[in-house]
């Protein structure tokens, strides 16, 4: 496929899947609250709609990702080049926490543990951060 | 559990079997079959195809790993022999062994 689309199909499915990424951190602290404990109807009718966009929309956006950035990857022959190298283990450690808020957001809307662990507080606030140093890194390509 | 939860804690297990297998089997084709290949007979390719194939499979297993180890219910011996394993070769079967083991014991329970 043409560099120019693999890379725009990329860049889709990069806004598409940091987007839902940033959605669900967002419930996850949100309906972890003590006060949002108590408005159950709403609660489970908001985890349902996230979920069901987590499952049919984010996460096929996640493997689309990684194959569109491998597939970008070979195209341009940058494999052992220290920004790739740093950016896909930035692209794994927020797949590692895409896998994580996923989970949570399962256990949450079965009513499972109350109140989200200390890493996860910070999922949304972590994801913006890694977004921040990935764009850095493809665009600049300091290293 | 409800059984809409039982089933979908089965399915994900199913899922996890199969991408399980994906991983392992790229992985071993790597190591016995496209580097033997590709520094012994000068032939590249089988590494350009079958290494973007592992890639993506290691990333959806260790995601998928995260996913159900957050819902609760592993310990951490568990989650870390399942992580560990990924990297060895025929590490993924002994993996798809222990999630068989608990998908059956999660369906004998419902």
């Amino acid at each position: 496929m043409d560099y120019l689309w693999l890379k725009a199909l990329h860049i889709v499915a990069v806004v598409t899947w940091i987007g839902g990424m940033l959605v669900v951190a967002v419930t996850i602290t949100a309906a972890s609250g003590g006060r949002a404990q108590q408005e159950t109807a709403m609660h489970s009718a908001v985890l349902a709609a996230v979920r069901r966009w987590d499952q049919r929309v984010t996460s096929p956006a996640m493997i689309l990702v990684w194959i569109l950035g491998i597939a970008l990857a070979l195209t341009g022959s940058w494999f052992p080049q220290g920004w790739l190298l740093a950016k896909l283990v930035s692209v794994l450690l927020l797949s590692v926490l895409h896998g994580g808020l996923s989970g949570r957001l399962r256990g949450l809307s079965r009513n499972q543990q109350p109140s989200p662990p200390p890493p996860l507080r910070y999922a949304a606030a972590a994801v913006v951060v890694a977004t921040f140093v990935i764009v850095i890194l493809v665009v600049t390509k300091p290293i | 559990m409800s059984s809409a939860e039982q089933i979908e804690d089965l399915l994900q297990l199913r899922k996890m079997r199969l991408v399980s297998l994906v991983e392992g089997t790229t992985l071993l084709l790597i190591v016995g079959v496209a580097v033997p290949l590709k520094y012994l007979a000068g032939f590249p390719l089988a590494t350009r195809l079958i290494g973007p194939v592992h890639g993506v499979a290691f990333v959806l297993y260790v995601w998928m790993l995260i996913q159900t180890v957050s819902m609760g219910g592993w310990s951490r011996a568990e989650t870390a022999r399942m992580v560990l394993a990924a990297f060895i070769p025929f590490g993924a079967f002994l993996n798809e062994r222990a999630l068989a083991r608990r998908q059956s014991a999660l369906a004998a329970s419902g």
